[in-house]
């Protein structure tokens, strides 16, 4: 799990562009969206694209997203569970 | 209308009121460069486009470069007005290659800056600017004057205008003013 959430962190910094950020700065339970990172609707698309393109996982319940996304380790924990790739 | 102050920004050189700004980058680097050289504090533009990025480095410039006043007799913007002749064809074209056949995984982040008045927006948000904003497709700068005349009609109004021009990765131009209607 330490490995995927290490890489799930590089991936966001890739993703969502921190250019001045390293995995160390990324609290693993620190919230997402609103405090902790501040992540806006556009980055929650770019997760989305981010799982659906790096473990196969297509999210169909928007509902669930909430909870899928309340933290690094959360993420991490669904698409261990439920990845394809 | 009175010039304030003006820039130009190239891919290798930045000229403010006419006096060279020392850079050791160039193209979108030189932009990176002016971020954390007079900002640094806004992670939100390192998700911006190059076109984006150009606007958005050159009116802080402009705008770092009034006299402190007190904050009763601060000027405010009341209008942002840029043109261009691409568009954001540079941006366009990036995510265009996000939804080619074979690598069908389009990029949210990118289509958000696939409008190039998007620049006017981030701009008037980092600024507070709640007045005019409007962005130009046209052939040539000239043809942006009589645009800004009819668009800053009351007196004593102030507003950021100018070329933003991106047409290709590290192909960019810059020539913007801070003005004032007397």
């Amino acid at each position: 799990m330490e490995k995927l959430i290490e890489q799930l962190k590089a991936q966001i910094i890739e993703a969502l562009n921190f250019e001045d950020m390293t995995p160390a700065d990324i609290d693993t339970d620190a919230p997402l969206f609103g405090e902790g990172l501040g992540l806006d609707s556009i980055d929650a698309l770019e997760l989305i694209m981010l799982m659906d393109r790096e473990y196969g996982i297509k999210l169909s319940d928007p509902k669930a997203g909430k909870a899928i996304f309340q933290s690094v380790r959360t993420m991490a924990e669904y698409i261990q569970a439920n990845r394809t790739k | 209308m009175q010039v304030i102050h003006d820039i130009e920004i190239t891919t290798t050189s930045v000229l403010l009121d006419g006096k060279t700004i020392a850079v050791e980058q160039t193209g979108d680097k030189l932009l990176v460069e002016l971020y954390r050289r007079y900002v640094g504090d806004y992670p939100k533009f390192f998700k911006m486009d190059t076109l984006s990025r150009l606007g958005f480095i050159a009116a802080e410039l402009l705008l770092k470069s009034q006299e402190p006043m007190a904050n009763s007799q601060q000027p405010t913007v009341d209008a942002v007005i840029l043109a261009n002749r691409s568009a954001s064809i540079k941006n366009d074209t990036d995510y265009l290659a996000t939804i080619t056949e074979g690598n069908y995984y389009p990029s949210p982040a990118l289509f958000v800056y696939t409008l190039p008045n998007i620049v006017t927006g981030e701009i008037a948000i980092w600024h507070h600017i709640q007045g005019e904003t409007s962005f130009y497709i046209l052939n040539s700068p000239e043809e942006l004057k009589p645009i800004v005349a009819s668009t800053l009609t009351a007196k004593h109004s102030t507003a950021l205008v100018g070329w933003c021009e991106c047409s290709k990765q590290d192909n960019f131009y810059a020539k913007m003013q801070l003005i004032w209607r007397n």
